[in-house]
């Protein structure tokens, strides 16, 4: 590869320039918005007035500053889709595992799961609602309930992606079942199963937002829904926006983050790599 | 030196192949027959190759050999017992023609894998490893991952870990028809060497008629359709081979006998 295009195909290149064309569509939209006289940061305010707001000490509510009511809201929803999180994570391995160990299970289970990742959270928040009572545990279900999908279900492909070959050398050495899953099966799903955690940390995030609008709790999405209502200021809104944006993608990154701390198999590429600017 | 190992062979059957014949049901619903009545045995601390083109049915027989399957009819038994019974006292050594390299253990955690399973102690089992990457040369790359190793370094490895857990028979199904073959020619004497040095009984099958002959005592020559034994080839090349020998008139005349003992001529 040419030193041109190893430049250009460097990830934190590709993210700079993806972020300067967001950057630029945005004011481009900004700049026409203002000129229509409606309102403008009712719709779509330039990014240095978003950015301006973060750091502007005004008082928009209950004497806080938009910052410090994003912070504080954020709190409350986070915690949340993060025991959520766990429980759906914890618990979607643990089926997956269920699965692999009885044929029967696989059958009768696994085709209805899908269900359950069929029906729109919307629909689905309120009932959860309903029966918990409780707008905190319902944040804790529904996130669970979102990320229990995609972990069970990549989890299970990683079990199932074990080689012939690798069951018969097991097979040769005569080794019995909690041997396979102790030294094959559970190491050869770990990949998989971070592949669910970095599909299902913002999904958690996500629907934690979402059961927030359901009920005046002071979370993230209840902030949001009275912010456009109260004009108590828009940029609170907006903040939340890019908040949430935010802590969505780094949700993501530190699943991926967590996966080279504690899976050899990406200690390998860090040394490949030592290996190879020394040569 | 050699003929006095060779008569102390014959003394010792160890693998005895009796009247196996294999039918399969193919996709159709017809019964095809994958081995037709073999007989063959299999002396202790002989470099066996069972030789033929696909679907001559020569890996079915390793793997029968195995227990990785049941013959229709007819039986296998070595040193007496039932080849499940050799498995659950893990005496066998299987290569693959893949490595089958565990991605997420370094290439000594690799070669110790078994070694756990047969809960050999820790520092037996580090001893046993380093014992084995010494022989195959791969001792600098105990701590790298399989991913970041050749693929003849792959199989070195996979062959390390086959003679660690000192199987007494060694099952090699086309370890190296996968390989280059610079790459295959290296490792060929360095498995002679291993076998010299260990004595372990050999079964090594490939397609191969020059890799047949430069390995092994006996050639088993296999046909297909169905899978038969044609006939089995007494490799008289001096041990230990090297590489010079493929050279030779001898040499030659042995790779056109295995070639012209296939059943409807040469291939």
């Amino acid at each position: 590869m040419s030193k041109a295009k190893k430049i250009l195909s460097s990830k934190p290149l590709i993210m700079m320039v993806w972020f300067l064309v967001l950057v630029v569509l945005w004011e481009i939209g900004a700049s026409n918005m203002e000129k229509t006289k409606r309102t403008p940061e009712n719709i779509l305010p330039h990014v240095s007035q978003i950015v301006g707001s973060v750091t502007d000490g005004k008082l928009v509510s209950n004497n806080m500053t938009a910052t410090q009511i994003v912070l504080k809201s954020a709190g409350a929803t986070l915690e949340r889709a993060l025991i959520g999180f766990l429980f759906g994570s914890v618990f979607g391995f643990l089926m997956a595992l269920l699965m692999k160990l009885s044929n029967l299970v696989e059958k009768t289970i696994f085709p209805y799961l899908m269900l359950i990742q069929m029906i729109p959270i919307i629909g689905m928040a309120p009932i959860i609602l309903a029966i918990t009572h409780d707008i905190g545990t319902s944040r804790i279900v529904i996130a669970a309930i979102l990320t229990f999908y995609p972990v069970a279900t990549n989890t299970l492909a990683g079990l199932n992606s074990v080689s012939k070959e690798k069951y018969e050398l097991m097979y040769s050495y005569a080794a019995n079942k909690w041997t396979i899953y102790k030294k094959v099966l559970i190491p050869s799903c770990i990949p998989y199963f971070f592949t669910g955690l970095k599909i299902s940390a913002p999904m958690a995030i996500t629907a934690s937002i979402l059961v927030d609008t359901l009920q005046g709790d002071g979370g993230l999405g209840c902030m949001l829904s009275q912010s456009l209502k109260h004009a108590m200021s828009i940029y609170v809104f907006w903040q939340i926006v890019f908040f949430s944006a935010i802590i969505g993608i780094l949700s993501s990154v530190l699943m991926g983050f967590i996966e080279k701390l504690v899976s050899p198999q990406m200690r390998q590429f860090r040394q490949s790599r030592k290996h190879r600017s020394k040569a | 030196m050699s003929e006095m190992l060779k008569e102390e062979w014959k003394k010792e059957i160890e693998i005895k192949i009796d009247d196996v014949c294999m039918s399969f049901k193919d996709n159709s619903g017809n019964d095809v027959q994958a081995l037709n009545h073999i007989n063959l045995a299999i002396h202790k601390g002989e470099f066996i190759s069972l030789l033929g083109p696909s679907g001559c049915g020569k890996t079915t027989l390793l793997r029968t050999i195995a227990d990785l399957l049941e013959p229709t009819t007819g039986k296998v038994r070595i040193s007496g017992m039932t080849p499940k019974e050799i498995r659950l006292q893990q005496k066998f050594g299987i290569v693959f023609q893949s490595p089958v390299l565990f991605e997420w253990r370094t290439v000594k955690k690799n070669v110790e894998l078994p070694l756990e399973i047969m809960y050999w102690s820790k520092e037996e089992r580090s001893k046993q490893a380093d014992k084995m990457l010494e022989l195959v040369g791969l001792t600098k790359f105990a701590d790298h991952y399989p991913k970041q190793l050749s693929g003849g370094m792959q199989q070195r490895v996979g062959i390390a870990r086959a003679f660690g857990i000192k199987p007494n028979i060694l099952l090699m199904d086309e370890p190296f028809s996968a390989l280059d073959e610079f790459t295959k020619e290296k490792l060929h004497d360095d498995l002679l060497k291993m076998w010299r040095e260990t004595n372990k009984t050999v079964i090594f099958v490939t397609h191969n008629i020059q890799e047949a002959v430069y390995l092994s005592d006996k050639v088993c020559v296999l046909s297909p359709h169905p899978g038969r034994l044609s006939a089995v080839v007494d490799i008289d090349l001096e041990r230990p081979r090297n590489i010079r020998m493929k050279e030779s008139q001898h040499f030659t005349d042995l790779v056109a006998k295995v070639r012209n003992s296939f059943e409807g001529g040469s291939l």
